[in-house]
């Protein structure tokens, strides 16, 4: 089953638990995900609040940002848009996970979920577009 | 989110409920932070804990610290399957104290 979504959610930590109630319920459209939804909606989770964390620095803003979900030949891609404080993808790196401290673990776990993670530049509007993708 | 404490002597018991994300991080430390500074053992009760985040393992490892620091303990209890997934993703199994 291919398909295509997507939604905007206003940037605030308030959001992230309808980015998560979408994104599930997205993936309930095919049994096909079953198994790795709750990894995959922790890994939009994750992003989500990476945006409101650190392309906004928490601080408020009217601004919103934009999940899309699509799923074609066995490929889940989900990307977020965001209009914060351009990603320099070289800075984004997860902890080592032996250094144990609070923070810094939301990347580790988008890499340990996805296959692919890709930020890029975005067109149009947008300012970061971060891709996300997972085979099946 | 939502939480209950009980104290029996030294130890207090948090039971929290709900999921733990960044949007309450700051309401669970404000609950934690101050049963730890007070010098008591601190059981984290995670059974009704549905979904915790990054942001959530971050208040554990910092509440584990700052016992730690102070000469007392968190402990961990009946932790959720989606909760003990996500620790042991960060593998932390081996760093919290889990009972």
């Amino acid at each position: 089953m291919n398909f295509e979504d997507h939604k905007e959610f206003p940037v605030d930590s308030a959001s992230l638990k309808g980015v998560r109630s979408y994104t599930r319920e997205v993936l309930s459209q095919d049994p096909v995900f079953k198994s790795t939804t709750d990894d995959v909606v922790l890994a939009v989770a994750e992003a989500a609040q990476n945006i409101v964390k650190h392309a906004y620095s928490g601080e408020p803003t009217g601004d919103t940002m934009r999940v899309e979900i699509s799923f074609k030949e066995g490929q889940l891609k989900i990307e977020l848009f965001d209009k914060g404080k351009p990603a320099i993808p070289k800075n984004i790196k997860p902890r080592q996970l032996d250094d144990v401290k609070p923070g810094g673990l939301g990347t580790f776990f988008i890499g340990q979920i996805m296959d692919e993670v890709i930020f890029k530049t975005a067109a149009s509007d947008w300012v970061n577009r971060l891709i996300l993708i997972k085979n099946y | 989110m939502s939480y209950k404490i009980t104290e029996e002597g030294n130890v207090a018991t948090v039971h929290l409920d709900g999921e733990i994300d960044m949007d309450v991080t700051e309401k669970a430390k404000e609950v934690i932070m101050p049963l730890i500074e007070a010098g008591k053992e601190v059981h984290l009760n995670l059974k009704e804990v549905q979904y915790m985040d990054s942001s959530g393992i971050s208040v554990l490892i910092e509440s584990h610290q700052k016992a730690a620091e102070l000469g007392t303990k968190v402990i961990l209890k009946e932790i959720s399957k989606s909760v003990l997934k996500v620790i042991m993703m960060a593998k932390l199994e081996q760093i919290l104290i889990i009972e």
